[in-house]
């Protein structure tokens, strides 16, 4: 029997493969100086806490930090009045396959200085966990639950980490994760039966459905005055 | 088109010019089925519900608009309001998550309903073969025409409605319940059974090999 040339098809079926392994690696810092005002500012206030810098996608300089220390060097990042990075423009993850870390990555800019910035930090898989940065910049909330919902990165101190893109009740893992089959882990009858059974409401926090304001009163009938 | 045209029999009553049937000389009476007359009605009074989640739903904004003018064929109006609404024109993918709205949709929309379900997406799930979209609405909805296409012509959803049209033009007022009775205890659940998911969406590769596929639902469901 001839072998029959695999279809696109059959390698969808035969499920996610682990990704190789001589895959290009992630992205590592390089040596050398960086013109990038805030990376030398970084380093020698954070010492080994700052692990590296790179320049990357033609401009943009990339600083990968220790994970543990994210909070207080985004924090200093955020008030420093030599930094003032007063936008979060994007937090976002990566990964990489094979069992690599994940990372996750802050994307800002400093609307004072004029200047753009990028951070990096690597999560080991055994330990998904950052502090969340959603009480510096608001528009780190929703993103931080993207990334929560997408890669299962949980964010310490989030005041509302639910899912966001996928339904509330997602049982089958985080669909970005290299290791997630491409059609779910449940059979297509068992999804639909979940997805029909979700509670539309439930779609909307508190905060969501309190925006119209409180429920309407219906105003009670009051009957007409009789007349003569 | 006049009723004289499309009466049965051709509407003899016709004088010169106009409708003859209320011209001079012409009878003021005329006799019919009352399913004629119904279907009639029905059927050039259809009131589009969009359901546009997609580029597909653009092409249907195109057919809605003046160059090709929905409203020749009755859709005088794109009813945004299912309770006022006669068919459901499912125009783009749906994911998972959207799949209970379209349901509920559905469920608003009073009786007599039709549904036409625009575009590869909406029919099969199309390219999107995976975790987060419905493998066709059937598995949720009953669907009466599928207009194939990515995206079908404004030409192709007009195509779609006529078959409507013409698939009303059939339907017997003493026949309702048969065609056109829900269960209320179904409603809220999927239209389609587990065996006839699988089916549906097996052809195009996607159900039957999910088992094949299938691991035990991760520990970490926590939302
Ligand atoms: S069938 Fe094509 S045009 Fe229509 S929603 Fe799908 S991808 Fe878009």
């Amino acid at each position: 029997m001839t072998e029959r040339p695999l279809s696109g098809l059959d390698a969808v079926e035969r499920g996610p493969l682990p990704s190789d392994p001589s895959a290009p690696a992630a992205p590592a810092p390089v040596e050398g100086q960086s013109d990038h005002p805030s990376v030398a500012a970084l380093a020698s206030r954070f010492g080994p806490a700052v692990q590296g810098h790179r320049l990357m996608a033609g401009d943009q300089t990339v600083v990968w930090i220790a994970p543990e220390k994210s909070l207080e060097i985004l924090t200093w990042l955020k008030d420093d009045p030599a930094q003032q990075y007063d936008m979060m423009s994007d937090v976002t993850g990566v990964d990489y396959g094979s069992g690599r870390p994940i990372e996750v990555v802050y994307q800002m800019f400093s609307t004072v200085h004029k200047r753009a910035l990028r951070l990096r930090c690597r999560l080991p898989l055994e330990a998904l966990e950052i502090d969340s940065v959603a009480g510096l910049w608001h528009s780190a909330n929703w993103l931080e639950r993207e990334v929560y919902d997408l890669f299962g990165v949980t964010f310490k101190g989030h005041p509302d980490l639910r899912r966001i893109l996928m339904p509330f009740d997602y049982a089958e893992g985080h669909p970005l994760r290299k290791d997630f089959p491409l059609r779910g882990r449940f059979s297509r009858a068992e999804q639909t039966r979940r997805a029909l059974a979700q509670d539309v409401e439930r779609f909307y926090g508190s905060q969501e459905l309190a925006h119209g304001g409180p429920p309407q009163q219906v105003p009670a009938r009051t009957e007409p005055e009789a007349e003569g | 088109m006049g009723l004289g045209d499309l009466l049965p029999g051709g509407g003899t009553q016709k004088s010169e010019g106009g409708l003859g049937m209320f011209g001079a000389g012409s009878p003021t009476f005329l006799t019919t089925k009352i399913d004629f007359v119904i279907n009639w009605g029905r059927r050039n009074s259809l009131w589009p519900m969009p359901f546009g989640t997609a580029c597909c739903a653009i092409e249907m904004m195109a057919a809605a608009a003046s160059n090709f003018d929905l409203a020749r064929f009755g859709m005088e109006r794109m009813s945004f309001s299912p309770r006022q609404a006669d068919v459901l024109i499912c125009a783009g993918r749906v994911p998972y998550k959207l799949a209970p709205v379209l349901r509920r949709i559905w469920d608003q929309m009073p009786q007599p309903k039709w549904c036409v379900s625009m575009g590869a997406c909406a029919s099969s799930g199309g390219v999107f073969d995976v975790y987060s979209m419905v493998q066709g609405i059937d598995t949720i909805v009953p669907v009466d025409v599928y207009v194939p296409g990515c995206p079908p012509r404004p030409e192709g959803l007009i195509y779609g409605l006529m078959m409507i049209q013409e698939k009303i033009r059939e339907e017997s007022l003493s026949r309702h319940f048969e065609h056109r009775a829900e269960d209320p205890a179904l409603v809220a659940l999927a239209k389609a059974n587990e065996a006839e998911i699988v089916g549906l969406t097996g052809p195009f590769g996607n159900s039957t090999q999910q088992e094949k596929l299938s691991g035990a639902p991760t520990d970490d469901n926590s939302a």
